[in-house]
């Protein structure tokens, strides 16, 4: 089982969610297990969405987005590269203090809260003038359980 | 996303339904408040048709829960589907909303 889709999208804000349901119908179609599909398409909506809302903040010409989706045997792996401007939200967003009560609770660094602890691996360099985050997940048996 | 809205007793019943994420969270956040003017403060989100739900969904969630929350009321959710609770868990948002099985039993915990 070895397969890859790449699509292009733009900085729009309605650009996530279709490139997120791609990604569903890509891995169910080709046997990835329900659960690993639904961290890892939330995974990728989190970071298309600060994508398409912090990397185009200013004009950069033309916003160039692509995302490569790539299963094999053992894992699934997720490529986005934007050319926008220098973003790593591994260390611009601050984790959210999930011990707070609601009236003191922020909704910033969320996202990427979700993303972190939905994937195995989440890295971002930043390449030739472009931004790329790899969200990597291995298949090899049941996932763990995130820690609440 | 739909949001279907009734009452059952003291409290007022959001049903939600579908996909709530960055595109739509906004619309979340109006039918929440819309629901809030109309019965009241004791807000039950029936998650039963809740099909998916990302950071910008619980923004609107979290807004609907300080809102309740000042005015003496609060949300409490119900029928949540396993993959949502576990977005839940993760995001912290079971320490501040309560989640019951049925209807009926988030209803009359603002009793």
């Amino acid at each position: 089982m070895d397969a890859a889709l790449e699509v292009s999208m733009e900085a729009a804000a309605s650009e996530p969610r279709r490139v997120a349901e791609l990604f569903e119908s890509f891995g169910a179609e080709h046997g990835v297990p329900p659960k690993i599909v639904m961290r890892m398409e939330l995974a990728l909506d989190e970071v298309l969405t600060n994508v398409v809302s912090y990397a185009f903040l200013e004009d950069v010409g033309d916003a160039k987005i692509t995302v490569g989706m790539y299963i094999s045997d053992s894992r699934v792996k997720i490529c986005v590269e934007d050319n926008g401007l220098p973003f790593d939200p591994l260390t611009e967003a601050p984790d959210p203090d999930m011990e707070l009560p609601a009236e003191e609770r922020e909704i910033g660094g969320l996202g990427v809260h979700l993303a972190k602890t939905f994937v195995h691996t989440l890295r971002y360099e930043r390449v030739d003038e472009r931004n790329r985050l790899t969200l990597e997940q291995p298949l090899d048996g049941q996932p763990e359980e995130p820690a609440a | 996303m739909k949001v279907t809205t009734s009452t059952n007793g003291n409290a007022t019943v959001a049903a939600v339904e579908g996909r709530v994420d960055s595109a739509n969270a906004k619309d979340l956040d109006q039918e929440l408040a819309a629901a809030i003017d109309q019965g009241g403060s004791r807000l039950v989100l029936d998650c039963k048709g809740l099909r998916y739900i990302s950071s910008a969904g619980l923004r609107a969630l979290l807004v609907a829960i300080k809102r309740t929350n000042r005015e003496g009321g609060g949300v409490v959710m119900c029928r949540v589907p396993d993959h949502i609770r576990e977005v839940l868990e993760v995001s912290g948002f079971t320490r501040l909303t309560k989640v019951f099985a049925t209807v009926e039993e988030a209803s009359v915990s603002f009793d």
